[in-house]
Formats: C-alpha cells, structure tokens, sequence
C-alpha cells in the first residue's frame, strides 16, 4: 500500500513539473525584446546571489570577530565589583 | 580560586564581551529584510524599464534632476563617512563623537529636505504616481528609501540624545550606525539605476 502511495506522489510531482511549462507563469520569458528577457535573466541571478552573499559575509564577520574576542585575555571580575563595573556591565 | 585584594573570593567567573550583541543581530537581521526587499524593488524596475516602448526615460516625462541629486548624494556618504568617524572617536573622544554625529545628522536631514524639494518640483512639472511607469516607479523606490531615511534620521536623533547624556553605549550605537549604512549604501543604487 505504501509503495503504491509513493508511486502516486512521485507521479504527481513529475507531473506538476511537466504542467507547469504550460503556465509561462514568466512573462519576460516569452517577451520580443532581448533586453527585456536579458533583464529577466540578470534580476533572477542578482537576487540569488544577493542572500548568499549576505550569509557569507555574515559568516565571515562572525568568525572575524570571535577571533578577535578569543585573543584578547579573560579576566575574572569580583562579584563585589559587578555592579559598578562600567565598561563590563553594558560592554561600554 | 584566587582572593581578590581583600581577600574575598572571586565568584563570578570572567565575563567577556559578547561576539553578538542582540541589539545588533537584531537589527542585522531588519537590515538583511530590507536588503531584499530593495533588491525586489530594484529588479521589478530593471525589467519594467527594458520593457519600455520607446525607450527610458519614457518620452514626453519630465526628466530627473541628475546633477542636482548628484549633490545630495554626496551629502548623504558624507553623513556616513562622518558616522563612521563618530564611531572610531567613541571610545576615547566623546566630544569628536558628538560633533561628528551632530554633522552627520544634519546632513542626513539635508538629504531629506532636498529631497522633499525636489519632489514638489517634479510634481509641478506633472510627474505623479499615476502619470506613467517612471513616475509610478520613482515615487516608489525613491519614496521608500525615503521613509528610510526619516526612520534613520529619527534613529540618529534618538542615539545623539542619548550620548548628550552621556547613556550611549557601543551596542546602542552600532544598530543605529547599522541602520545608517544600510540606508547610506543602498541610495547609490536607486540613484544610479533611476536618475542615471
């Protein structure tokens, strides 16, 4: 039964694939204007690429920045002294 | 565990600066939102102005003050350039830090007032929102990259307030200056795919 429900799922999926050609749910795709479809093709990589590069540079700057907090020395703080302890209680 | 000078014990155990304060994820995570939305903005314009029969601009619509937008766009990087400076000074020098801020809000509300100019002198030329796809377009991207400033104006208001009362702290300030840069960098952008 379960290999049947399987078989049905992935048939109706190949389908949905091969149907959705007939949507042209993209109307720079069939555009006359070279520049129009050029643009199309220009926006799609230039919105994919825009959200990679944020992660990867959000990513680097992350790692950056433990780095530098990894270098400088720990130092152990009196609780006595906590709560007059400026730079160390709000990170000023 | 070692006693401090008075021979009372250390506790607590070392307390370090955070790699990410909240404030700044937070609004790291805002700005990332932003990013494409701007970029969905921008992409919408670059295929509906190669769509353009007749070339962009369309004829017969009034043209876009370039140099003049040119001149504000100077002065906005330079209320960046200037919040960066702010920023660097923080630590040692709180009155640069407060001079500099000062300058750098102000030339973002120059920004803002030439903006708001320049608006009215469109308008009267006849270049509204539902005069045709550059209008519609312009009024759009420009106009919420405006809202933006204001909220960032606004933003730098509020952190100049706090630092005149000697209450900023870097991770109150580094949002504000996130907010900013956004702000600051995406207008090139919009200033060279709508006037240019």
């Amino acid at each position: 039964m379960m290999g049947v429900i399987r078989v049905c799922v992935i048939a109706a999926g190949v389908g949905a694939a091969w149907a959705s050609n007939l949507a042209y749910a993209c109307p720079s795709c069939t555009s006359p204007l070279e520049e129009n479809r050029q643009a199309f093709v220009d926006t799609t990589i230039f919105l994919t690429v825009v959200p990679l590069l944020m992660i990867g540079s959000f990513i680097w700057w992350i790692r950056r920045r433990s780095r530098e907090i990894d270098a400088v020395p720990e130092i152990a703080v009196p609780e006595t002294l906590l709560n007059d302890a400026g730079r160390f209680s709000k990170g000023r | 565990m070692p006693d401090d000078a008075l021979g009372r014990p250390y506790s607590v155990p070392a307390r370090r600066e955070p790699v990410l304060p909240n404030g700044v994820l937070g609004m790291l995570l805002f700005v990332a939102t932003e990013v494409m939305f701007f970029s969905g903005l921008i992409s919408a314009f670059v295929i509906g102005k190669s769509n353009a029969l007749g070339g962009w601009p369309p004829p017969g619509q009034p043209r876009l003050p370039i140099e003049e937008t040119a001149l504000n766009t100077a002065a906005l990087l330079a209320s960046g350039v200037l919040l960066y400076l702010a920023n660097r000074a923080f630590r040692a020098q709180k009155a640069v830090t407060k001079r500099l801020l000062a300058i750098a809000i102000a030339l973002g509300g120059f920004f803002v007032v030439f903006q708001g100019a320049e608006w009215v002198a469109l308008l009267r030329e006849g270049l509204t929102v539902t005069s045709g796809q550059l209008g519609g377009f312009f009024y759009l991207l420009v106009g919420t990259h405006a809202i933006h400033v204001v909220a960032g104006f606004i933003i730098l208001l509020y952190t100049y307030r706090k630092l005149a009362h000697g209450d900023l702290d870097r991770f109150t300030f580094w949002p504000a200056q996130i907010f900013w840069y956004f702000v600051v960098g995406v207008w090139p952008v919009l200033y060279w795919q709508v006037y240019l």
